[in-house]
Formats: structure tokens, sequence, C-alpha cells
């Protein structure tokens, strides 16, 4: 068996014989990631599945709204040379549209119902991508786009506790430290076991 | 003795079995869960208060919420509550259903429990320690032996009040997912 920064060499090779990376970047021994055009993904991800890269340990989107694209991140695994390769492709943010790679990784199904849940990337090739995963009956853009708000969300939704007494504040008068002295007294009576 | 007084003292006595055997259904949504493991063993020992793990709703008395509710799972612990034999009560653990916590802003977890079902005891922290749980429980037999814990006729006498507010936040209470239909 070669040593592991053979297998990341390896990996280099075998995506420079495939397609053309728009930037590789080696994040360590056992970590390589290469960012490639749109329409290369599926190509690179069958040559490296043949290459041994069989496993897809994951697939997720991060959302760059300055920049107007979504990046699209894909790792696989191989058991054989231990490296995760990270395949990263921009897609338009205004219609984020890529197809499925259920054909290549059928374990893809489930990351990219909930890519489509959570940042409305569509995957056309997917039959169940629209399908309703892990939120239920959700009513708003989806949750981890940047320009979502969580907390506007959360006030226009639940009901929030109205406090009319500040409770932060401490106070050490004696009377209160008596108090204190107290409660704990008391929690350490229900404490069952050997007495210290 | 009238037949109320005599219904009284019948069922002041079955209170008195019945906070002395308190069967929980632990619903552990959260990390305040990680509390129950000294409170059942040995360290704390919750047997001595006559209380128990349950395994089904059915034929459990507390409904012991630990933790954080998401949307998801409070469809499902309003199932788990419905189901419960009455009476029953609600004990709630850490600051994530007194006023949401440290997940006061998001977007998937509700702020406050005692709007959906109704709440006996909270314990508060975050998480509590594991004699807050144990107070906690003993608070409750207090509350049940003086005629406190009422949170489950609180459900049916305001019953349109908490199925409103189920469903301004839930939108519909009914569960609907592929691996239930």
């Amino acid at each position: 068996m070669t040593n592991s920064m053979n297998n990341v060499e390896f990996v280099k090779a075998l995506v420079a014989k495939n397609i053309e990376p728009v930037k590789t970047e080696t994040i360590g021994k056992y970590q390589v990631a290469f960012e490639v055009r749109k329409n290369d993904v599926h190509h690179i991800l069958v040559a490296l599945k043949n290459a041994g890269w069989i496993q897809l340990s994951y697939l997720s989107a991060i959302d760059w709204p300055e920049e107007n694209h979504f990046e699209l991140v894909y790792i696989v695994m191989n058991w054989e040379k231990p490296v995760y390769v990270q395949i990263r492709a921009k897609i338009q943010r205004d219609d984020p549209v890529i197809d499925s790679v259920l054909p290549i990784y059928p374990g893809a199904k489930y990351y990219e119902r909930e890519c489509h849940e959570f940042f409305g990337v569509k995957f056309p090739g997917n039959p169940d991508y629209e399908k309703q995963l892990i939120l239920e009956n959700w009513d708003d853009i989806p949750p981890l786009r940047k320009d979502f708000d969580p907390e506007a969300y959360s006030d226009r939704k639940f009901p929030k506790r109205v406090y009319t007494t500040d409770y932060s504040v401490t106070n050490d008068k004696d009377s209160k430290l008596k108090k204190r002295e107290q409660r704990i007294a008391r929690a350490l009576s229900l404490r069952g076991g050997k007495k210290q | 003795m009238s037949k109320e007084e005599i219904d009284r003292k019948w069922y002041e006595i079955g209170d008195f079995f019945r906070r002395n055997s308190l069967w929980l259904l632990m619903y552990c949504t959260g990390c305040c869960a990680i509390e129950l493991p000294p409170a059942m063993t040995s360290a704390y020992d919750m047997e001595r208060l006559g209380m128990g793990p349950m395994a089904t709703p059915r034929q459990a008395d507390i409904l012991l919420v630990s933790g954080y509710l998401s949307l998801k799972t409070l469809r499902r612990l309003i199932y788990t509550y419905e189901q419960m034999s009455e009476p029953k009560y609600v004990v709630a653990l850490g600051s994530c259903p007194i006023n949401g916590g440290i997940y006061h802003d998001s977007h998937a977890v509700i702020n406050q429990l005692d709007q959906y079902i109704p709440v006996d005891v909270y314990v508060a922290g975050c998480m509590p320690n594991t004699e807050s749980v144990m107070n906690g429980f003993v608070d409750l037999m207090d509350q049940i032996k003086h005629k406190k814990a009422v949170g489950w006729k609180k459900y049916h006498e305001n019953h349109d009040w908490y199925k409103a507010n189920q469903i301004q936040s839930l939108g519909e209470i009914d569960v609907h997912d592929e691996f239930h239909e």
C-alpha cells in the first residue's frame, strides 16, 4: 500500500487526466479539494467512483449571496486509499439547478432532498427531491439561505414569554445569602448515596 | 357524609397512592436527558421516591420533556400527551421550554411550552443539576398533595385556546410524512 501523500498525488493526477479543475487545494494529508465547473461534476464523480471513491460522505451547499451563487460540495471517500475528495461547483443563485447524482451514488437521494429543503437547489433526475424531509409544512424561503432571518421568523411564529421583573440582577444582601444557603442545604438533603 | 364528600375523600386517598408511585414517560428531546441516568441510578435513586420509567404513554403519569422542542417533535409530543390517561402531569426540564433558552431565535425551536400544553413543574437551568431535577419531582408530589397539579384539567377547560396556539405555530397538528402513509 502506498503512503498517504502519494494518495493525494494519485487523486490530483486522476483529476487532471479527466477534467481541468478551476482550483486545486490540498487541505491536509487525507483531504484534497477541487473546484470544478458545473458541467464537469458528473464526469469527475464517475471517474472517482471507478477509481475506488465509492462512498458519497456528504453533499451540501454553501450560500454566497454577495457573489450570487451557491457552492455545492460533494465529499467522496475511498476505503482503500484513505483520502477525502471534495468536489466543489458553483451554480447560479437565482436559478439553482443541477442534475442529480443519483445514478452514480444512490445514497445521494436524501442529501439532495435535504439540500433542496434548506437551500432550494433543484435536482432534476431525483424523483423525490421536492418531498419534505426534515421541515414539516415550511412556509417561508429555505431557512439556510443567508437572507433568511431566523429571529424574525421565530418572533412571528412562536409566542414569547413576557417578563415583568428583571431576574438577572443578583442581590448579595445578608437575608438573600441566608435563603441561598437554605436552598443549597435543601438540595444537599435530596442527594442520595453517600453523605459527605 | 354526602356523596360529594365521600368522593372527595376517595380521590384524596387515590392522590396519596398516585403521588407515591409516579411513572415517568421520558420524552428525551434534548440535552437535559443526560441528567436522567444519574437521577435514575444509584447516585440519586429515583426509585426511593416511588418513581420509575414507563415505556408507553397510556400507562404513564408524568410526561417528562427534557430539553428543546422543535416543531417536528412538538407535533409528536401533542400526540403523546393526548394519548396519556388522566390524571397526567407534565415536567419540563431546562430553560428551552421556559423561554427558548439558547434557541430563542431559531427557526425550528418553539419558545414557550406552556402555550401548547399545560406544564405543572418547570425545572430551570441549562442544564439543571440533578438535585434540581429531583427537587422538581418532589415539588410535583407536593403539588399533587395540595391539589395544585391541575394542568390536565386546564387543558380541558381551555382546550380551544391551546388548540389555537398549536395551530398558529404548527399550521397543522396531524403528522403527514412518508413513514406514516
